[in-house]
């Protein structure tokens, strides 16, 4: 058998795999999210008897849902735009000048990942109340901006490693300040880093749970906060969940797009593999 | 002497808004939880610094049972997880036609919230859903089986893995792609097999990656809440989820604050730990 043979069949074979791990899970749900409520859709009927968009108006005009998608949709990008301006300086430290213990700050920064998320959303929590901040939106765009920040430093620490020295002397050879540098050659090299960072900070930021559930509940909604209430326990109302789960996917499965092609251009442009 | 100074000044103030930001806030969260877990911050009543929310500890089996049980899904998450993406990180080494596609789909449930991955789950295993049609429609049973919320939190792995794989994917095919192709194609000369390239090459350089993949899954796993609420067994409950319970519906902070200092020591001494476990376990393999 020839590699391309052998490539073939793998294909074919993560193509049902696939298909059954992702593409079927969301044909699933999207019937759910169509399923009417005159008629429920119950065992045994595999598929459901009337569907149409009741539950998605219902949803839009009876629930917190635009609300929540309001506050969602208002943080993640004031959280991108946050996290950047906080994580650009320690990118620069890290990716282009050398200082004695570079090493261990660089691990350092990457606490918020390594410390489980839900943890950090009860303390944080406990020490808004202590300090008597009762500013939910605030409160989340803050933890929000810390959780993400290593993933901004870490693919701004690339970005800014990547631009080459000798442009950099060039400028300064012209006189250029600092001010004029970063303007004129770091900021225009490092576009696809800096896009690339925002657009995965909004999504880690609307889908994040933990901390817009410890820090928001009960009064401040988000998309996954709202979608929680529909699927735990007693509360659990498939219909609705499923139209939630969508409007939290779709969003991300267009920036996938995106990203690939942003995150491509800065591997090329680092030269190395991977 | 001067410019040095200067120059550690530059840095540092380079470091403070990002760097010293994240350590700030992470400085305060960690001596907010530990001393609260001594009798701090006692919403309840006075504070005093005491050690007896610690010593209910020892008496408090269904804590331990929960603390088996994270570690036991943070360790099998784990391991499952690269398990599932050594195969295909080696598969898609050398491009191929497709080899792009098939790398951007395999990433997909990166990008799929957590609670919608529970969700979509337990569509598929419900008491209607997918699964039972195809058993029903295959003979395999007369009746749908009720596989949401099992008992042996296969749900909760399973999501677990359908999440995390395409992480570790993704750091351990870059480590795999770096290989030379000159070593293992050596090692192919010297007539080593498909398994003992895998053990005696591929594996030991690729070594740091596999051991960053376990440490971030297995403290994804062992602080997971969400799919345990939603998808996980009803008893015993996860670490997060008893530490959460503790606080919302019993009010005991200093006793969450104790389940909360005890997750963290768990999750970061049980990611280490699995490194140092699988770094032996290369190296001995190695030798054999």
């Amino acid at each position: 058998m020839t590699s391309t043979t052998v490539n073939r069949i793998l294909i074919g074979l993560l193509i049902v795999v696939g298909t059954v791990w992702i593409f079927l899970p969301i044909v699933m749900a999207t019937l759910w999210s169509l399923v009417d409520p005159s008629e429920p859709w119950a065992y045994p009927d595999a598929f459901p008897r009337k569907l149409s968009f009741v539950r998605w108006a219902d949803l839009w005009n009876t629930t917190q849902l635009p609300t929540a998608m309001r506050n969602s949709y208002l943080l993640a990008p004031m959280a991108g735009a946050a996290t950047l301006v906080f994580a650009s300086p320690t990118a620069y430290a890290f990716g282009r000048r050398q200082f004695r213990g570079k090493a261990v700050a660089q691990v350092a920064a990457l606490l918020p990942i390594v410390l489980p998320g839900f943890v950090i959303a009860i303390f944080f929590s406990s020490i808004l109340i202590q300090l008597n901040i009762f500013n939910r939106y605030l409160s989340i765009l803050l933890g929000h901006t810390i959780l993400f920040l290593p993933y901004a430093i870490r693919i701004l620490t690339v970005s800014f490693a990547q631009v080459p020295q000798d442009l950099i002397d060039a400028a300064r050879d012209l006189n250029a300040n600092a001010l004029v540098r970063f303007r004129s050659i770091y900021l225009p090299l490092m576009i696809p880093g800096y896009v690339a960072s925002f657009i995965i900070i909004v999504i880690l930021s609307i889908e994040e749970f933990a901390v817009a559930f410890v820090v928001g509940a009960p009064d401040f909604t988000t998309i996954p906060t709202i979608l929680y209430s529909n699927l735990s326990g007693y509360s659990f109302v498939r219909p609705n969940a499923a139209v939630i789960s969508l409007i939290l996917v779709i969003p991300n499965i267009i920036a996938l797009v995106f990203l690939e092609r942003l995150l491509g251009s800065v591997e090329v442009g680092s030269g190395t593999k991977g | 002497m001067w410019p040095r100074i200067r120059e550690s000044l530059i840095t540092i103030a380079l470091l403070l808004p990002g760097l010293g930001l994240i350590l700030g806030f992470m400085s305060v969260v960690l001596y907010f939880a530990i001393s609260q877990s001594f009798g701090q911050f006692n919403f309840a009543g006075d504070d005093n610094w005491t050690m007896e929310h610690w010593a209910k500890i020892l008496d408090d089996p269904a804590l331990w049972a929960s603390f088996r049980y994270s570690l036991r899904i943070a360790t099998l998450s784990a391991v499952l997880s690269v398990s599932v993406a050594y195969p295909i990180a080696m598969w898609i080494r050398k491009p191929f036609r497709g080899s792009t596609s098939v790398g951007v789909s395999v990433k997909i449930p990166y990008l799929i919230p957590g609670l919608v991955a529970a969700f979509l789950y337990v569509n598929m295993v419900s008491f209607n859903g997918i699964l039972n049609h195809i058993f029903l429609a295959l003979g395999v049973t007369d009746e749908p089986f009720r596989m949401q919320n099992d008992d042996k939190a296969i749900g909760v792995v399973i999501l677990q893995v359908w999440k995390q794989t395409p992480l570790a994917l993704l750091l351990l095919a870059g480590a795999v792609r770096a290989i030379s192709d000159d070593v293992i194609a050596a090692a192919r000369d010297l007539g080593a097999g498909m398994w003992t390239r895998f053990t005696d090459i591929i594996l030991p350089l690729t070594l740091q990656a596999l051991q960053a993949a376990m440490i971030i899954i297995f403290i994804g796993a062992a602080g997971d809440f969400a799919f345990q609420t939603i998808a996980g067994p009803r008893s015993p409950f996860s670490m997060a989820q008893l530490m959460f319970i503790t606080q919302s519906t019993y009010s005991d902070s200093n006793y969450a604050a104790v389940i909360g200092v005890l997750l963290m020591v768990m999750a970061l001494i049980g990611a280490l730990g699995l490194a140092g476990l699988t770094q032996l376990a290369v190296n001995r393999g190695r030798y054999q």
